[in-house]
């Protein structure tokens, strides 16, 4: 069905691998200092986030091998396939924290919100790919994707985790902006949403979430609840200073002053320890991992390469940032992992497979129908 | 393989070039949306890291050390001899921790029934302390045992935030030997932490309260040391930052003898007796002995006294907490008339030659003042005045003298002032006189009550230190000793701080001195004579000088006709025994006082005699090898 020529590694996306080594060499790194001292019981997670990584390497290359044109045919039965698995995870999840979030596959626990996050990419490039609209959407075209995004939306909101589901949402505006809709459009929907917002603090919204929004407004408010959080993540990055206490120096990490610490949080123990120098280094090979992204939907051969590589930058470039601000105090703690950073497989494979999107895209480039055929 | 259902695609495609150009263009926005937020973190990034680090890397290390300090170990008191009387060993408080339980009131009562305990005596030291921050230790039990140590060691992963405390305790090697002098320690008290330098004391400390832990607080306390440990966000600590040793207080060395005060404490203990033993270096102002009884236990202070114990020492009638050798006034009796003689002799009225005749009585106004020998003494000199204690004698010094002049020379001998000793409430005792008695009383001074204070009753009140001190001036010829108690403070280098010096207050005058001889013959007279009421008191091979003396306590007529053992104790009379020795050199002046003991020469003297015996031991002992030798040589030469 497919061969491996010579082209393969011709148009492989070495600039793009290169930057992914890259961020993620240092975030495991980080990882292994944000879980010092191992501890003795059970595969310590930097160990684990290793296999996991490799594993998502063989994945990419693995989806190397097929054309992403194949996700237009194979777009709706993931879909099927993801939202059942949010149905699971409702009636048999593991539950940790109040919330119903994990299927547990034995080997490792499965959390389907986070390919839920990609499978909506993949489904609105498909969706806004083939309904090409040069004069933006109509209130009509938008009923399709509205409901398309909805359904895993409130799937996830029962979990619940607001912090995914609102991802969900903020993936949806950002592709649906990208794909241009009409102004009366635009005026619906922020009607409509704005009602919904009102809606959801008044019936929806639990108490914590409703608090971890106030005490982003006053912290000092809650010292040892919410506010304690970002207050002690705040330390962390500051404490950091120029160049940072050193590699498995940090205090606030190593003393669990920081909750969450491999987690959400894992960049305060990187601001930590290797201070703004380190910080600037790191985002900066992160965010240029992201214009790469950018660069490889500016050269995409087609529309739906265009809108799954933006997509997928979108994707992760959203939750970096709320992560980011988050942790340096902008934002409330809303449980959005830092991409390749945080501890986490759903999350951490989802980037990956997301990352090799963008590579198949990039390898593809030049080729038309023809070279279609050729690859077959 | 054909892409079913989506045959139009690629052509679709490339016919929309152009709207591909378009979407593409709108990546650039997406691009400048990264760049924005992009720079949003690394603006918050420098705010924090750059702008605000030093505040957050305070912040930090606030977060994570955590400063206690450590008690210095108090120096040691030492005898006169150099052996050890107070040290410090290691004591175990149980303390919590409040920050580091989450349910203190689950906690105490698995405690209080653990060690079955009170839950309610915790509740009390909870409270006591709820002002404090959380991270605080605050003690619950003072000074456990070693089981209770082992049992909360051993089980303390079941009390989070129970911990054991380890801080230097006192150990007193003698019991509660010179307990009033040493005097004890005590948390320190709200009021005592106000006044004081918040930079080494703070709550919970141990200062001294009494005594020379008071007295000698400065010295005695060190320095205190510190450590900063790590701490995790349960507040566990994780390792050891930096260790600052406690500097030990400085060593105070008394003068003192131990074993002498062992002696004259433990004679007072037989039978119960109160009262005081006071011995003095007569050329120095050394203190060797300084006795006071009852004693302090003074292990009931450590960690703390209990209510009860306290109060049993507050209900005792006879008064353990009051130290008798400076803070107790009693008539001084017949060991004033030495200050009776005295003001005779300088003031001309007697010479050693003047004879009174004592009938048993001295008629004056329409009263008859006994002497204490009903028959009466007969034709008596001033030697045999002071040997025999002849009331009638100095009723007549005293009655040609006046008590202005008995108070002038009370005052040149130490009596109505303070001594200045280094302990604390002592009492300046009172020599009357005329113009105290119009100020105190409004009333004019009878002559009959300068009859009293001829022989030490009356308003006269001293101290049995003050009669010691009296005692040492006319042994030594005239100089007035500061009595003193400290012989040496060292550092914990061994370096000398302080060391002993004498120090003479005050010298009789030429003339006074001239009069000692004959005061100094009749004393000796006291216990070597044949008539002296202290015969009991010889030591053979020590020539002892000194006076017994009995103080009236009350004057009622009920008990005049009882048996001495029939009057009710408290209104037994005040025994009292001032002596020197040896009576040629003199060194050491003994004076002890019994209360309600009644007789000088019976009851206070035989103490006295102890307390030489031991001094002298040594001497003793080699008069005594070698007259044995001397008999001996004697013998083997008869038999040659």
């Amino acid at each position: 069905m497919f061969r491996i020529d010579r082209r393969f590694f011709q148009y492989f996306d070495w600039v793009l691998l290169v930057l992914l080594l890259c961020v993620s060499g240092m975030a495991l790194m980080n990882l292994y200092s944000a879980s010092y001292p191992p501890s003795p019981w059970g595969i310590p997670p930097f160990l684990k986030q290793c296999y996991l990584f490799l594993f998502g390497l063989m994945g990419i290359l693995f989806i190397l091998c097929f054309d992403y044109k194949i996700l237009h045919f194979w777009n709706y039965p993931f879909y099927i396939f993801i939202i059942f698995l949010l149905v699971l995870v409702l009636v048999m999840g593991n539950s940790a924290g109040g919330a119903q979030r994990w299927i547990n596959l034995g080997l490792f626990k499965l959390q389907p919100s986070e390919p839920a996050k990609l499978m909506l990419v993949v489904t609105l490039a498909s969706y806004y790919s083939r309904k090409e609209q040069s004069d933006g959407y109509g209130v009509k075209e938008m009923v399709t994707p509205v409901l398309l995004t909805l359904l895993p939306f409130l799937l996830i909101l029962k979990q619940p985790d607001l912090g995914t589901a609102l991802m969900l949402g903020i993936i949806f505006v950002s592709m649906t902006v990208f794909a241009k809709v009409r102004w009366q459009t635009y005026g619906l929907g922020i009607i409509l949403g704005s009602a919904a917002g009102v809606f959801a603090w008044f019936y929806l919204l639990r108490d914590y979430q409703k608090r971890r929004i106030e005490t982003l407004l006053n912290p000092a408010k809650d010292p040892m609840g919410q506010g304690y959080q970002i207050l002690q993540s705040k330390i962390a990055v500051g404490s950091g200073g120029v160049s940072g206490k050193g590699y498995l120096e940090g205090t606030q990490g190593h003393l669990h002053f920081l909750p969450e610490r491999h987690t959400d949080f894992a960049f305060s123990v990187w601001g930590e320890e290797w201070g703004f120098a380190g910080s600037l280094f790191f985002l900066g090979t992160y965010f240029l991992m992201l214009f790469w992204g950018l660069y490889v939907a500016m050269t995409a051969r087609d529309r739906f390469g265009v809108f799954l590589s933006f997509g997928v930058v979108m994707l992760i470039f959203w939750q970096a940032v709320i992560n980011l601000l988050m942790i340096l105090g902008f934002l409330p703690v809303v449980g959005i992992p830092l991409p390749l950073v945080s501890y986490g497989g759903s999350s951490l494979l989802t980037t990956l497979l997301g990352l090799g999107i963008l590579m198949n895209v990039r390898m593809r480039r030049f080729q038309t129908g023809q070279n279609i055929e050729k690859m077959k | 393989m054909k892409w079913s259902g989506y045959k139009n695609l690629e052509e679709l495609n490339e016919h929309d070039e152009a709207d591909l150009d378009l979407l593409k263009r709108r990546i650039t926005f997406a691009g400048l949306v990264i760049i924005f937020f992009a720079a949003i973190i690394f603006a918050r990034l420098w705010f924090l890291q750059i702008h605000k680090g030093e505040e957050y890397r305070d912040r930090a290390d606030n977060n994570r050390v955590r400063m206690r300090a450590i008690a210095a170990p108090r120096g040691n008191i030492l005898d006169a001899r150099g052996r050890e009387m107070v040290t410090n060993r290691p004591s175990f408080n149980v303390v919590l921790v409040r920050e580091d339980s989450n349910d203190v009131d689950k906690l105490l009562k698995k405690l209080a029934s653990a060690l079955d305990l009170e839950i309610s005596s915790l509740w009390e030291k909870l409270r006591e302390a709820s002002s404090k921050p959380r991270h605080i230790p605050v003690r619950l039990l003072e000074d456990v045992d070693w089981e209770t140590l082992a049992y909360v060691e051993n089980h303390n992963q079941e009390f989070p935030g129970i911990r054991i405390e380890t801080i230097p305790a006192r150990v007193y090697h003698y019991k509660d030997l010179a307990a009033h002098a040493i005097g004890y320690l005590g948390e320190i008290s709200k009021k005592e932490l106000a006044a004081r330098n918040s930079d080494i004391y703070t709550g919970g400390d141990l200062i001294g309260k009494m005594g020379l832990e008071r007295l000698r607080e400065a010295d005695l306390r060190g320095e205190k040391g510190s450590s900063s440990s790590e701490v995790n966000a349960r507040g566990f600590e994780q390792q050891l930052l930096k260790n600052i040793e406690p500097l030990p207080g400085n060593d105070i060395q008394l003068t003192i003898d131990a074993e002498l005060q062992k002696v004259a404490e433990d004679l007072m203990d037989e039978g119960g007796k109160a009262g005081a033993v006071v011995a003095m270096e007569v050329k120095t102002g050394r203190m060797l002995v300084l006795a006071s009884n009852p004693v302090l236990p003074l292990n009931q202070f450590v960690g703390g006294i209990s209510h009860k114990n306290w109060n049993a020492l507050l209900d005792n009638p006879k008064h353990p907490l009051i130290n008798k050798v400076v803070q107790a006034m009693y008539p001084p009796g017949s060991t004033y008339k030495m200050i009776t003689a005295m003001a005779g002799l300088s003031a001309g009225v007697i010479d050693a030659d003047t004879v009174f005749y004592c009938p048993g009585h001295f008629k004056f106004g329409n009263r008859r003042y006994h002497c204490w020998k009903r028959t009466g003494h007969g034709a008596v000199n001033l030697k045999r005045a002071i040997s025999e204690s002849c009331d009638v004698y100095f009723y007549q010094v005293g009655l040609r003298v006046g008590v202005d002049r008995l108070a002038a020379m009370a005052n040149k001998f130490g009596l109505g002032h303070k001594s200045g000793i280094e302990l604390e409430n002592e009492k300046a005792g009172l020599t009357p006189t005329k113009a105290w008695k119009q100020k105190r009383y409004s009333k004019k001074w009878q002559d009959g009550e300068t009859l009293s204070v001829a022989i030490g009753q009356g308003f006269n009140l001293v101290t049995p230190l003050q009669i010691c001190q009296m005692t040492a001036t006319i042994a030594n010829g005239g100089r007035q000793y500061l009595p003193q108690i400290i012989e040496k403070v060292t550092d914990p280098d061994g370096k000398t701080l302080e060391r002993f010096k004498p120090v003479v207050m005050t010298e009789l005058s030429k003339n006074e001195r001239s009069f000692l001889e004959q005061i100094r013959e009749g004393m000796e007279e006291v216990v070597e004579g044949r008539h002296g009421t202290a015969r009991k008191v010889r030591i053979k091979g020590i020539n002892i000088a000194g006076k017994t003396g009995t103080a009236q306590v009350v004057r009622l007529k009920q008990y005049k006709h009882l048996k001495e053992e029939d009057i009710p104790y408290k209104y037994r009379d005040h025994a009292w025994f001032t002596c020197y020795a040896p009576a040629e050199d003199p060194e050491i002046a003994v004076t002890v006082l019994v209360e309600h003991g009644l007789h000088g020469g019976s009851v206070a003297g035989p103490v006295a005699r102890a307390l030489l015996e031991s001094y002298f031991a040594e001497r003793l002992q080699k008069a005594a090898e070698e007259e044995n030798a001397q008999e001996k040589a004697e013998t083997t030469g008869q038999e040659r």
